[in-house]
């Protein structure tokens, strides 16, 4: 099937939508300069201001003990595993008063599916945050957390997502969608964790609920340009419903240290991604650059391509540095890079209210020029508060000392 | 629609640069304080196809690093160049340093330092003695005041001085490239331009956005130069293949150790094919001479 060129993008430019078979032609054959320019003037439109946002927060992971094995993934351990670990309660509230310190307002909380890790624990994680940090955000639990928390507890999705947002839930992060089809989800061993359905059956809960969310895609395993399509086009779709989803962040999968290997998608299959996304995504207002993935310079050439929000300072990072992405960029140079792009920098919430000019023109604060680690290397350290709570696993009862399971006859 | 209705760049610089005629400085000026980047990025993107087609050459390089002479080794089946890396301590130690990869080069063309550096070094004469040692080439020329007049030093000697390119950022992009043209124009002779250099501060590295302009103006303003050429190794895959889309057509320095271990697709020449075919180009593969090998 072919198009026209100008054709689409007089609709574009006129706000139009596109359909599938028009986004899968312009993704696969539209010049990559055309694509951006395209994708520039619908943020330009969305965003005519030419304010670029940030969010100074920092990604905790909260144990990396997780029963999925996800094949894409570098950053899990298995139950019993010697380098799992989870966070203490104390370790997160240092986490939290490190992040104040640099002007976070929020963390973004995510972790493994650990059996071991019964609801109230979470419910007594964000209370005892709440208590201590009234005013701070929790952006936390993925789609499928939520839905391993409701397994294991045996409580339907939408009364753990009432019983999580009386307890201090505000946002939730729209990780572990990776591509919305079950045929790739198969393939990357995480059907089981969510299919497409629950996933988004879970954004809907969540949206119903009151709350917003981010939604993602990470692109480049196994997946078609038809798949990639079809995923954003069903976030669309969700989208037109709840109007729930405040930004679109896609990101290349990335191979080192994974069970599936493979190399990394280039860096203008990135950008031609994610100008896609901001044509075929009409319905969504913001899309973050991952510099975390595709280094700063793409990260800000993603200005150009479509995004308005250069995501987050991020301060720690543990999954995709365990895949082989390193980059740090500090308030100082997610600021610098918004403006040498030409834009004026505005630090936000998670819901993309401003928040005004940069911290460290504020007051001092010091570079950060490597991401922190969720632990210290060889921190083996088990929180006391663990042996409150009731662990599923063999592996889990002996640690915590608790009675283990009958034998088998 | 076409992109140009929604372009900021003045109609008459686009149908100049679409016509292929010489930018003026001013034009030049202009293009460099544009922030719609895609924009300018798209002319060029235009002129190296008027030149190139999709055509994209990248050079296997085997890289000997002064500083680190007893690393040194042969150079592995897949180079085509041998390529000296580093600043000579003395003009001995540049002499032997030549003597030294001139004898594993196995008949590869040898090129090595900036031109600056050898004349600071030892002027005219250790260029004589250089070329005798087995130089075939100055890796790069830096435009300046005396620039035009050390190229011809260099020439007379009998070395190639055919890329000329910048090492440390300059303040003055626009400038750099109008100086850069004017060497052009004065020493004729220049195959490739490398327009991108590295921050003095490390801590403030160059951004997207000025490297993608500064390749893209590079593109547009060397109507005398064939190549726009960008460093695999120092700008990495993900800038070097964007650049690839704005305006450059080259890549110079691919490892030239066909290095498997981490799987075949990974390895550095299915690398860079694939990276250079994802952005819609064709990879051709060239010698140390510039000649392409295709066919």
């Amino acid at each position: 099937m072919t198009f026209s060129l100008d054709a689409l993008g007089a609709r574009i430019l006129d706000g139009g939508r596109l359909t599938a078979d028009e986004a899968l032609w312009l993704y696969r054959e539209a010049p990559t300069m055309w694509l951006g320019r395209m994708a520039d003037a619908v943020r330009r439109r969305k965003h005519p201001h030419g304010v670029v946002t940030y969010i100074i927060d920092r990604n905790v992971n909260y144990t990396n003990v997780c029963v999925a094995r996800c094949n894409f993934c570098a950053f899990y351990r298995t139950v019993g595993h010697a380098e799992g670990y989870v966070l203490g309660f104390d370790e997160i509230h240092r986490k939290i008063d490190e992040t104040m310190a640099l002007g976070g307002n929020q963390l973004l909380l995510q972790g493994g599916h650990n059996p071991d890790l019964p609801l109230a624990w979470y419910e007594d994680l964000f209370r005892g945050i709440k208590a201590k940090y009234p005013d701070f955000k929790l952006h936390a639990l993925s789609p499928p957390e939520i839905l391993h928390i409701a397994k294991t507890s045996k409580l339907p999705v939408p009364e753990v997502v009432t019983r999580l947002v009386a307890v201090g839930l505000d946002s939730v992060p729209g990780g572990g969608a990776e591509i919305l089809v079950d045929r790739v989800r198969k393939l990357l061993n995480c059907y089981s964790k969510a299919t497409a359905d629950e996933w988004l059956d879970v954004m809907r809960e969540v949206h119903k609920a009151g709350l917003r969310t981010t939604a993602t895609m990470m692109y480049g395993t196994v997946e078609t340009d038809e798949e990639r399509l079809e995923h954003m086009l069903r976030l669309r779709a969700l989208q037109d419903e709840t109007g729930g989803f405040t930004a679109f962040i896609t990101w290349s999968y990335q191979p080192e240290h994974t069970e599936r290997g493979g190399e990394e998608a280039t860096g203008v299959d990135y950008l031609r991604t994610l100008a896609i996304a901001r044509l075929v995504l009409d319905n969504f207002d913001n899309l973050q650059a991952s510099w975390v993935t595709q280094g700063g310079k793409v990260g800000q050439l993603s200005l150009a391509f479509g995004a308005n929000d250069m995501g987050s300072v991020m301060i720690e990072e543990n999954v995709v540095r365990a895949a082989g992405a390193e980059y740090c960029m500090d308030e100082y140079e997610v600021v610098r890079n918004i403006e040498n792009a030409g834009f004026t920098a505005s630090r936000r919430t998670m819901h993309y209210e401003h928040l005004g000019t940069p911290v460290f023109r504020q007051r001092e604060v010091p570079r950060v020029l490597a991401l922190a680690t969720a632990r210290q290397e060889g921190d083996q350290s088990v929180p006391a508060e663990l042996v409150n709570y009731e662990a599923k696993s063999a592996a889990g009862k002996r640690q915590r000392g608790q009675a283990p399971p009958s034998p088998v006859a | 629609m076409s992109v140009d209705a929604i372009s900021s760049i003045r109609p008459a610089v686009i149908e100049a640069a679409r016509a292929g005629r010489r930018l003026e400085a001013a034009d030049v000026r202009e293009l460099a304080a544009v922030t719609d980047i895609l924009a300018v990025g798209a002319l060029a993107d235009d002129a190296r196809r008027a030149r190139h087609g999709a055509a994209t050459s990248f050079v296997r390089v085997h890289v000997l690093d002064l500083a680190l002479l007893a690393t040194w080794t042969a150079p592995p089946a897949g180079a085509r160049e041998v390529r000296l890396a580093g600043q000579p301590a003395s003009p001995v130690a540049a002499v032997d340093a030549v003597q030294r990869a001139k004898a594993i080069a196995d008949g590869l063309p040898l090129r090595g330092f900036v031109l600056a550096d050898v004349l600071r070094l030892g002027g005219a004469p250790l260029l004589a003695e250089l070329k005798s040692a087995g130089l075939d080439e100055i890796a790069l020329v830096e435009p300046g005041a005396d620039a035009a007049a050390a190229v011809q030093t260099a020439r007379d000697a009998g070395l190639g001085v055919r890329v000329i390119g910048a090492i440390a950022c300059p303040s003055d992009r626009a400038g750099w490239i109008l100086e850069a043209r004017a060497l052009v124009d004065a020493v004729g002779g220049i195959e490739a331009v490398a327009p991108l250099a590295d921050a003095a501060d490390p801590t403030t590295p160059t951004t997207g956005f000025d490297d993608v302009r500064q390749v893209a103006l590079a593109r547009l303003a060397f109507d005398a130069v064939p190549r726009v050429q960008v460093d695999w190794r120092r700008h990495g895959p993900k800038l070097a293949q964007v650049a690839l889309t704005v305006g450059a057509d080259d890549l110079d320095l691919v490892a030239a150790d066909d290095d498997t271990s981490r799987g075949t697709r990974r390895a550095p020449l299915e690398e860079i094919r694939r990276n250079i075919t994802a952005a819609g180009l064709t990879p051709v593969e060239r010698d140390g001479r510039f000649a392409s090998l295709a066919g």
